[in-house]
């Protein structure tokens, strides 16, 4: 069956991504408009915009299963994709697109329902013999059992959200004393984040790795995967940076931790692109985290290193096309690094920093790929996430990416927020970092700042500062009179007035 | 356009770590690096916005804030915060500030805009450094807002389910 129009059910970069691949693949697209960006930079590059600022409710439309339906139906589109975030993983709205005759790109409802959600994949990975941390049988139900089951494997432990994913919902327990507290802020979040407060627990594995496997499956029972990435690089449990392949794998531990992730996806005969995901040791014991039943933010790294795009994948294996790849066709190839660029103050512990981006020039070099859905005078919104754009290098081995990266880090060129480039800047300059000696908790334990300055950047700052200093009060007229509510003013007035001097 | 005051030869701008950076007045367009100046050239135009060009690199600049003699300079997106003084202005300081002596109260401000979940605290709660104080969430994630220090809660200003601007105070403590 072939795909004439897919509806994309979702927004900024990643839809910019499905519009791309589609086209290349003469398929027709369909963006929705919504009032809180409805100048987004995806929908000018969509067959087909629906209007949606009209719609006041609430919930964005990304999240309303109903509505998301009803615009399938109107717009005629004979798929949906979801893109990540948002329903991507609702099993329900899965459900629902197909009751409504129109395909879901992804797996089916009954494999992101069973590997979805995290307790009953621990139960799956349990039965299947898999690697994994010990934890609670199934979901807590309060900070008395969590005590009690967090004596039985010992301290610490984590709490994590069984319907979770993206860091929300986890919370790490040292000391019995803590679990209340840590139990309820876990609970809500997971509450607010998935609608569904359930929670279980498991040992916490001290500063691991973060490696995960790229799967592909198709709808005849063939699975596969395409190598794996290496996500150590996070704050609170977010990605910052992504590599394919990883500098901790052997070829050999590569083969066993690969088997074992396409054991998994088989465990719920999975179709579609997914991620299985585990903490590897120090001492390179691999552990079963979870499995993302989605297309990942970081999955250029893998289409770099393998040469398949994994959205045509997606749309191919929705189609019903048997996958044109054997396990033995995969070879990885070169080394590639993906930096998440986010309007993000990283001197404020990451805190967000949304904004207008009013200049934003990126390299455009052979060795550079770049993933956004913003260009100069786009929003970043409060209500979405803070991503400006992912900036992709290859090399032909990891000093080669990394030596690229340098360079390209340098060549961005972003005004209108603070961004997380400092953080690049000072992270592929970190001896550590270039050895390769990193896990999950090095931005927390091994970084003393997020970023590096040099003596004359200071200067030459405290230069401007003086300069300022001067025009405001040494000159006959000052500037502008409404100097006194500068706390108040948008720096971009300020701006002007510097354009006067 | 007259830059320049008689009397005051020289400011400094002081970082908010204390470092010192003398420049003089009037302000040349050039910095001393060692036996050489080099020539800083504050520029503008439509495509790269405020930039500093300086040994033929260009540095995106910005001014994030600018409040009496306080300024917070983004430059190559790295934030700095200086207040610049005059020679006066600066003995001044030092006499006030070895009058009032240091300051005992800690104002812990909300980091980011967003809404408050969860106050875990109370007026006259004891707290140690570290200790999560209020649950703010922004963005989709939930933060915990730490005690910068350890101390005694004296005023909790931070409502559940209400909404917080950038740098309102949520909670006083008192250093201990």
């Amino acid at each position: 069956m072939k795909i004439k129009r897919i509806l994309i059910a979702n927004r900024g970069e990643i839809a910019v991504r499905i519009i791309k691949t589609a086209h290349k693949m003469n398929i027709e697209t369909v963006a929705v408009r919504t009032s809180v960006e409805p100048n987004a930079m995806f929908l000018s590059q969509a067959d087909v915009v629906y209007d949606n600022t009209e719609d006041t409710s609430e919930i964005p439309v990304f999240l309303n299963i109903e509505k998301l339906i009803e615009i399938a139906v109107k717009t005629k589109s004979d798929a949906v994709h979801p893109g990540y975030g948002f329903l991507a993983e609702n099993a329900y709205f899965a459900q629902k697109c197909i009751d409504n005759k129109i395909v879901f790109i992804g797996p089916s409802p009954d494999a992101i329902y069973k590997i979805g959600n995290k307790t009953v994949a621990r139960k799956i990975a349990q039965a299947t013999g898999i690697p994994m941390a010990m934890g609670s049988e199934g979901n807590i139900s309060d900070e008395e059992e969590a005590v009690s089951i967090a004596e039985k494997i010992g301290y610490p432990v984590i709490i994590k959200a069984a319907s979770g994913g993206g860091g929300r919902g986890m919370r790490i327990v040292r000391k019995p004393e803590e679990m209340e507290k840590m139990f309820i802020i876990a609970s809500k979040e997971a509450e607010k984040a998935f609608n569904d407060p359930s929670v279980f627990i498991e040992k916490y594995i001290e500063n691991p790795k973060h490696i995960e496997f790229q799967i592909l499956g198709d709808t005849k029972g063939n699975i596969i995967h395409l190598g794996e990435r290496e996500c150590s690089i996070q704050r609170k449990h977010q990605k910052l940076l992504e590599e394919a392949p990883s500098g901790a794998l052997s070829e050999k531990l590569r083969k066993t931790m690969g088997r074992i992730a396409v054991q998994i996806a088989s465990a719920v005969n999975y179709y579609s692109a997914g991620t299985v995901e585990f903490l590897l040791d120090s001492d390179k014991n691999f552990y079963f985290m979870e499995m993302n039943t989605r297309i990942q933010v970081e999955h250029p790294v893998t289409e770099i290193v393998t040469g398949i795009d994994l959205i045509e994948q997606q749309i191919r294996i929705a189609m019903g096309e048997a996958l044109k790849y054997r396990q033995e066709d995969i070879k990885l190839k070169g080394w590639a690094i993906e930096c998440r660029i986010n309007a993000e103050d990283v001197q404020a512990g990451f805190a967000p920093d949304p904004g207008k981006i009013e200049k934003l020039h990126l390299p455009s070099d052979s060795w550079v790929r770049i993933d956004t859905g913003v260009q100069a005078g786009s929003a970043i919104v409060p209500s979405y996430d803070s991503m400006i754009a992912k900036l992709i290098v290859k090399g032909k081995d990891r000093k080669d990416a990394l030596k690229n990266c340098k360079l390209a880090l340098d060549k961005v060129w972003i005004k209108g927020t603070k961004t997380t480039l400092p953080f690049f800047r000072m992270l592929v300059r970190n001896p550590k970092f270039i050895d390769g000696d990193f896990t999950t908790a090095f931005i927390e334990k091994d970084l003393e700042k997020n970023y590096n300055s040099s003596e004359y950047e200071e200067m030459l700052a405290a230069w401007l500062a003086t300069k300022l200093f001067i025009e405001e009060n040494f000159t006959d007229k000052s500037i502008n009179d409404d100097n006194e509510k500068g706390k108040e003013m948008s720096p971009w007035l300020l701006n002007k007035r510097i354009n006067q001097f | 356009m007259p830059t320049s005051k008689p009397g005051i030869k020289k400011l400094y701008a002081l970082s908010s770590e204390n470092k010192r950076f003398c420049f003089p007045q009037p302000l040349k367009h050039s910095i001393r690096i060692g036996k050489r100046e080099y020539e800083v050239k504050l520029k503008s135009d439509d495509k790269y916005g405020t930039y500093i060009l300086w040994k033929n690199r260009k540095y995106p600049v910005e001014v994030v804030s600018s409040r009496q003699n306080r300024y917070e300079i983004l430059f190559n997106d790295i934030s700095y915060t200086f207040t610049v003084e005059t020679p006066f202005s600066m003995q001044r300081m030092k006499v006030i500030n070895a009058a009032r002596g240091k300051t005992e109260k800690e104002t812990l401000k909300a980091p980011m805009p967003g809404k408050i979940i969860d106050v875990l605290v109370r007026e006259g709660s004891n707290v140690l450094r570290g200790e999560p104080l209020v649950i703010l969430e922004a963005m989709k994630m939930q933060n915990e807002i730490q005690s910068p220090v350890n101390g005694q809660i004296i005023k909790v200003l931070a409502k559940p389910n209400s909404n917080v601007m950038k740098d309102d105070i949520l909670v006083e403590i008192k250093v201990e």
